[in-house]
């Protein structure tokens, strides 16, 4: 993400949230948050609690955010960077935000938790608007998943796949196609639903078989080098452990002792090395498209 | 006995003879195997509370923050398995080449396990940042555990955070454990309640910092470290660790069990007599499978250069009346009255203090006289000399000291052995108009960094009686004055490290004043003309000057020197048999042997 990408994302999110835009140029802004907002970034949950229990009207926060990296001050000299502002709207707190920083970090995550589940309609065309008739839309369970391969290091996929709940048919492009078409959350006049014949869990369950079978077709190298290193780990662990324990032999204390340092050691070597494979569920919604697959 | 991994191995193996029955998504997680070797873990809640909202009919979340969500998840993947994501996420600092290399070597050669050796100011915090974040960033490190000597605490913090935007935390009270990523004293961690606590977690990465201390296996810190559960880990050490085999070997079990063989394999295949290598070659084969260390030395570092100005003084004719006063003292009764060594070398301070400030000797020489027993002839003698410094009404160097700062008309830093000479400088600075501000090491933390900062933004002089290890970095100024030297080379070298390092862009000049006549001259001459300290950056200086402290101490050496010396002649061929034990052993390592 560079920093154009970074400031379009934060002001897509701004506004996405209700927050009150103050100021902005190109490379700062300053924001007066939304109570969502606020909640989500200012980690102040007691403050919360107590307009929430009393009914008060909430004081959010006014941030101004530079978008650029912050020189890094001197090792050994303490920095002393202007961070919080008095001015006559409040205070307001200053910070830079890149790709990286624990802001921009905090955001992802907040967009993690506020953007999970979606039911929406394709709005229909123009030209079908007015037109006689009710346009057939039909049903389609939409899911992006992330894949993490892990091992001692670690690699990441996006798979943004959809089913048709009609149908059944599976498209692996299904982003793709909904990312760039317009889409509401109330249904279109002139639109009837076309009936699903897959229940949620059902076209779940096909879409996970589908992705299984589209990981386990793939190379398999990365994981049968950590299975080699891991192994080799193993190995040189014995070596180190027998003599030891052989030594020890009639002495139970010192045996038990070396025994439990062994086990933990290999433990550790699962721990860094064992090859596996992670899905886990970004966000998913039912996604109302017209026509039928 | 069933070994721990075949014990762990088969329970796997018979579950990948297991028939995969239809994946029916029931609850939010399962595991499934897709290969004999892998499993697969999916978690699916986010697609449970799907189903829960739909029959509820929502409520449903914004379409642009859905999209947000997709759009942070494809900025934060790690596309691939081998290359360093984490540059890209990093504040506006960039770290060197040799840095990111270390890092791309740990975390794609050593998996993530390995000493960390480099030479000091080469960088080794940060290339243990980097590999921390860069784990973080990959998601294979969530909790972290530093432990470093406490008065670095702060700063492991504080480089952490500016550096690497990584949100580490000093320990400082129980609940400091909680974060994802901490720092503290080795000594705090293994002292209870800490040590249960740490003992009972287990830690994605442990980063041990000066990690020399663990080189006896009997220590409790060895013991604690020894017995956290880490994934990762990296421990970091300046101080060559190759004196000593047995350190060296039980720093590697720490790492790796069984690196070096088992424990007869490795004095078999590797020692030889009490401290000497064999299969040398092998041995560096094996320690670069899990150690690295950069040398000043190595290609692709730049070091702007150093320039060395020996500055000679005439003391005027009070001072070498005082500084031939306490010499005839000193050798008249150095070997009297049967004085054990320690008095003796406190004896050759007083030689050294005159040739330094009349304030620095004062005190000495008062505290000689309290300590000498009332009637002793003695009292006599030490009175006259402190009635030798009352005629004193100048300091030769000091003058000479600030006529050199007017000319440099740029930040400098004089240092000094002696507090009272330091304090005697701030007060001569500031009656001739120079800003001057102190260093010393019994400042605070807190204090030390306000000093600093006054001297980066006012103050043209730091007066410093101690370079310190603590990892001050002065890059901005490059003018140093010696106002004496300390007699150790190490320490001379650790002054001139705090302006010569990485980041000075400017070429570094060194100015050694040298009262001609005295003590001093000698020393200057052993260390810069001799060993040839200040110009070229001393590699191996630590390895050599540490081997040679393993029968006494170089500052015991030299004084012994100068105690038994007899006259001028003898002195400068002693001295100089000193100065050939250094180069014979700086030879050595270039040729890269052990002596």
């Amino acid at each position: 993400m560079n920093m154009k990408q970074v400031q379009k994302f934060v002001l897509t999110y701004l506004e996405a949230t209700g927050c009150h835009i103050i100021e902005k140029s190109p490379n700062h802004i300053t924001v007066k948050l939304s109570p969502a907002a606020d909640r989500a970034l200012t980690g102040r949950p007691f403050y919360w609690s107590f307009i929430d229990s009393t009914g008060t009207e909430p004081e959010t926060l006014t941030y101004t955010w530079i978008f650029q990296r912050p020189e890094v001050p001197e090792a050994g000299v303490q920095a002393t960077r202007l961070t919080s502002l008095l001015t006559p709207a409040g205070r307001v707190l200053r910070e830079e935000i890149f790709f990286g920083s624990r802001r921009l970090n905090q955001i992802f995550d907040a967009v993690r938790q506020a953007g999970r589940h979606v039911t929406l309609f394709a709005e229909p065309p123009r030209a079908q608007r007015g037109a006689l008739g009710s346009l057939p839309y039909s049903a389609w369970l939409g899911v992006n998943f992330k894949v993490g391969y892990e091992c001692d290091v670690k690699k990441e996929e996006l798979y943004g796949w959809g089913i048709s709940l009609a149908t059944g048919v599976i498209d692996e492009n299904f982003w793709e196609r909904v990312s760039q078409i317009r889409l509401t959350p109330r249904l279109p006049a002139s639109v009837h639903l076309l009936p699903s014949t897959l229940s949620l869990k059902k076209g779940m369950a096909q879409l996970e078989q589908a992705l299984e079978k589209k990981l386990k077709t793939q190379d398999f190298a990365w994981a049968e080098e950590a299975e080699k290193r891991r192994k080799e780990e193993q190995e040189r662990l014995r070596h180190y452990y027998e003599p030891l324990l052989k030594k020890a032999q009639g002495n139970p204390e010192q045996e038990s002792a070396l025994q439990a340092n062994w086990l933990k050691r290999a433990e550790e070597i699962d721990w860094q090395y064992r090859p596996r494979i992670t899905v886990r569920v970004v966000n998913c919604g039912v996604f109302h498209l017209p026509g039928i697959d | 006995m069933p070994t721990p991994q075949t014990g762990l191995a088969g329970s796997r193996a018979n579950q990948a003879g297991a028939v995969n029955p239809l994946p029916a998504p029931a609850g939010p997680a399962a595991v499934r195997r897709v290969h004999p070797l892998v499993e697969l873990h999916t978690d699916r809640s986010v697609f449970e509370e799907l189903v829960q909202k739909a029959e509820r009919n929502g409520p449903w979340d914004d379409w642009t923050l859905f999209r947000l969500a997709r759009e942070a998840e494809e900025a934060s993947l790690v596309a691939d398995f081998h290359e360093l994501q984490s540059l890209r996420a990093l504040p506006a600092f960039t770290p060197m080449k040799h840095q990111i290399e270390t890092a791309r070597r740990v975390i794609f050669e050593m998996h993530g396990r390995a000493i960390l050796a480099d030479e000091v100011g080469l960088g080794k915090t940060i290339e243990a940042g980097l590999i921390l974040k860069e784990y973080w960033v990959r998601g294979l490190v969530k909790k972290a555990l530093i432990l470093v000597p406490a008065s670095l605490v702060l700063q492991w913090v504080r480089e952490l955070a500016q550096k690497f935007d990584l949100p580490a935390v000093a320990h400082k009270k129980p609940h400091s454990w909680k974060n994802d990523i901490v720092v503290a004293s080795m000594d705090t961690a293994k002292r209870e309640p800490n040590r249960s606590l740490l003992l009972a977690g287990e830690y994605d990465m442990l980063i041990v910092d000066e990690a020399h201390k663990l080189k006896n296996k009997k220590t409790s810190n060895y013991q604690f470290v020894s017995e956290l559960r880490k994934k990762y880990c990296l421990l970091l050490t300046a101080t060559p660790i190759q004196n000593d085999l047995n350190e060296l070997y039980n720093l590697i079990t720490l790492l790796k069990p069984g690196q070096l063989g088992g424990e007869g394999e490795f004095h078999a295949n590797f020692v030889r007599g009490r401290r000497a290598v064999k299969n040398e070659d092998k041995l560096q084969e094996n320690l670069g499978q899990l150690m690295i260390r950069n040398r000043r030395s190595d290609g692709g570092i730049k070091f702007t250069r150093r320039f060395v100005t020996n500055v000679p003084l005439r003391l005027s004719p009070e001072e070498m009346a005082l500084y031939e006063g306490v010499t005839r003292y000193v050798k008249e009764h150095a070997w009297a009255e049967n004085r054990d060594l320690a008095s003796m070398l406190s004896l050759v301070t007083l030689q050294r203090e005159v040739c330094s400030s009349r304030d620095a000797v004062f005190v000495t020489l008062v505290n000689l006289f309290k300590k000498t027993p009332e009637g002793s002839p003695l009292r006599a003698r030490i009175w006259e000399l402190v009635e030798l410094i009352r005629q004193i009404k100048a300091n030769t160097k000091a003058e000479k000291t600030m006529e050199l700062i007017r000319q440099i008309n740029d930040k400098t830093i004089v240092f000094t052995e002696y507090r009272l000479t330091q304090e005697y400088l701030l007060r001569f600075f500031r009656e001739h108009g120079i800003q001057a501000v102190p260093y010393r090491g019994g400042m605070n933390r807190g204090k030390k960094d306000w000093m600093m900062d006054l001297f980066r933004r006012k103050a043209q002089v730091l007066v410093a009686t101690e370079a310190g290890g603590e990892g001050i970095n002065l890059q901005f100024c490059h003018h140093i004055i010696n106002f004496d030297l300390p007699w150790n080379p190490m320490r001379v070298e650790q002054r001139i490290g705090r302006v010569h390092r990485l980041g000075q862009t400017e070429d570094v000049k060194i100015f050694n004043l040298c009262t001609l006549g005295t003590i001093e001259e000698h020393i200057v001459r052993l260390l810069h003309e001799k060993i040839n300290l200040f110009e070229s950056v001393f590699g191996e200086l630590d390895d050599i000057v540490e081997r040679l402290d393993k029968e006494e101490s170089w500052e015991r050496r030299v004084a012994r020197v100068v105690l038994e010396a007899e006259g001028e002649e003898d002195l400068r061929r002693r001295m100089d048999q000193l100065a050939d034990q250094v180069i014979a052993g700086k030879a050595c390592a270039e040729r890269g042997e052990r002596p």
